[in-house]
């Protein structure tokens, strides 16, 4: 245990860590957008009574629940590429992974949300004269809306995590510079040490605030 | 158009039959490790002194909070440096997945004992029985039923989370798709398929988690998260 630490070598290059906390952001960001908006039509359509949209979602949700993400990001980044014309980079295939992975998450935690009103809102919306549609995005989804928040939250604060995965097909973001640092300067300790933390530091308070949020809508019931 | 070919992967299903043994084999040994530990880390921070709530809470709260895949890379690429120990991969990913799903069973464990009444562990000293005894005769006997869920659930995640191992080179089932798909040039097909055994398994497991769940509801026990 008589290591000497030095973080010199892991400052020197700011520009490094920045652009990696630059890449992280931007895949967040990016699957964050695409996995839910993805997840509310996938939790939709688990939730119609035309089997042509049923079947497909459900199969979608199950398929991508229950493989590892990092086999789903494999796929698209080596096996992908032979379907299709086109390159496929490694953000394409990180963001891809992530997103359908998480559209497959949030999709249950939708269809929970929207499961979990009484019929009656729904009863309440038709007798005033609204379609099945109007019911769903003036009623219903509003109050679901507030039921589904912590667990979002909590689906936000994975795809951070995941996005540490982007690494595995070298796509520049935190963990990817880490490595990077770390086999020029040979300072594992040091590098992967500051990585830690920082996620540790994005993190921490998005993990209290869900706390707090769900001890308010807990109160607010 | 794409000319499928299965018959390298078939040809070479060993490589990835001894991927999934190893697959089972680190996912086996953080349950065996993770579930004790978490137990203790759960009563420790549920200790009303506050030496051990403290850094137990801590750790948890690091563990869950922090990446799988940057804990794996420090204990593979940090830790033997620290303390001058050779470190194999299959050491530093049981390791990590102990330690990470300790952290999450700690939790299930916690929200379990929190949410038996309190009528219990009173019920219990009433009846002359130390906090030890009402925790291991009382409490944990009907916290750990409610529990079966979510454990089962975090199990399954610890599977799908072991796929990070590939990445230092241990020989998981994912490793050694990547080995083959090098091998016989047919990403396509050795990436679906190894796709397909994942799912297999893990489609199963959830399966058998779903048929649990029901039979709680039954039998009147919600499923604590």
């Amino acid at each position: 245990m008589n290591h000497n630490w030095n973080f010199d070598a892991v400052w020197a290059n700011p520009e490094a860590l920045l652009a990696g906390a630059a890449g992280t952001l931007r895949i967040f960001t990016i699957c964050l957008v695409l996995g839910l908006s993805l997840g509310l039509l996938v939790g939709l359509g688990r939730y119609s009574v035309r089997q042509w949209i049923y079947l497909p979602a459900s199969a979608f949700v199950e398929f991508f629940r229950n493989t590892p993400v990092l086999v789903q990001i494999l796929w698209f980044y080596f096996a992908l590429p032979m379907l299709v014309p086109f390159e496929i980079s490694p953000l394409m295939a990180a963001a891809l992974g992530i997103s359908l992975n998480s559209a497959a998450f949030s999709g249950e935690i939708f269809r929970g949300g929207i499961q979990s009103l009484e019929r009656s809102q729904w009863e309440g919306a038709q007798a005033l004269g609204m379609t099945d549609a109007q019911a769903m995005r003036r009623i219903i989804l509003p109050q679901a809306i507030k039921r589904m928040l912590p667990a979002l939250t909590n689906r936000a604060i994975e795809i951070f995590k995941m996005s540490t995965l982007a690494s595995a097909v070298a796509y520049v973001e935190l963990l990817q510079q880490g490595k990077l640092i770390a086999s020029i300067n040979y300072n594992p300790i040091e590098a992967y040490t500051v990585i830690a933390l920082i996620f540790f530091a994005f993190l921490y308070p998005l993990v209290q605030a869900t706390y707090v949020l769900e001890r308010k809508l807990r109160q607010g019931d | 158009m794409y000319q499928w070919d299965f018959t390298p992967v078939l040809a070479n299903s060993g490589m990835l039959a001894a991927g999934l043994a190893n697959t089972l084999k680190v996912t086996g040994t953080a349950l065996a490790l993770g579930v004790p530990f978490g137990l203790g880390l759960a009563l420790l921070r549920l200790s009303s002194w506050r030496a051990l709530s403290l850094p137990a809470g801590f750790i948890v709260e690091f563990f869950r909070t922090t990446p799988p895949l940057v804990q794996l890379f420090w204990f593979f690429f940090a830790l033997p440096i620290l303390i001058q120990v050779e470190m194999t991969p299959f050491v530093a990913a049981a390791l990590t997945f102990s330690i990470q799903s300790a952290a999450f069973f700690a939790e299930v464990f916690r929200a379990g004992i929190v949410s038996i009444e309190r009528g219990q562990s009173e019920a219990a000293r009433a009846l002359g029985m130390t906090g030890s005894q009402a925790m291991r005769r009382v409490i944990l006997p009907q916290a750990v039923k409610r529990m079966i869920p979510a454990f089962t659930e975090r199990a399954i995640e610890l599977m799908k989370t072991t796929t990070l191992v590939a990445t230092v080179s241990y020989a998981d089932l994912l490793f050694q798709a990547n080995e083959l798909a090098q091998k016989t040039f047919r990403p396509l097909e050795v990436f679906t398929v190894t796709a397909l055994i994942y799912f297999t398994v893990i489609y199963a497991a959830s399966l058998v988690v779903h048929r649990i769940e029901r039979r709680m509801a039954i039998s009147g026990e919600t499923t604590v998260h």
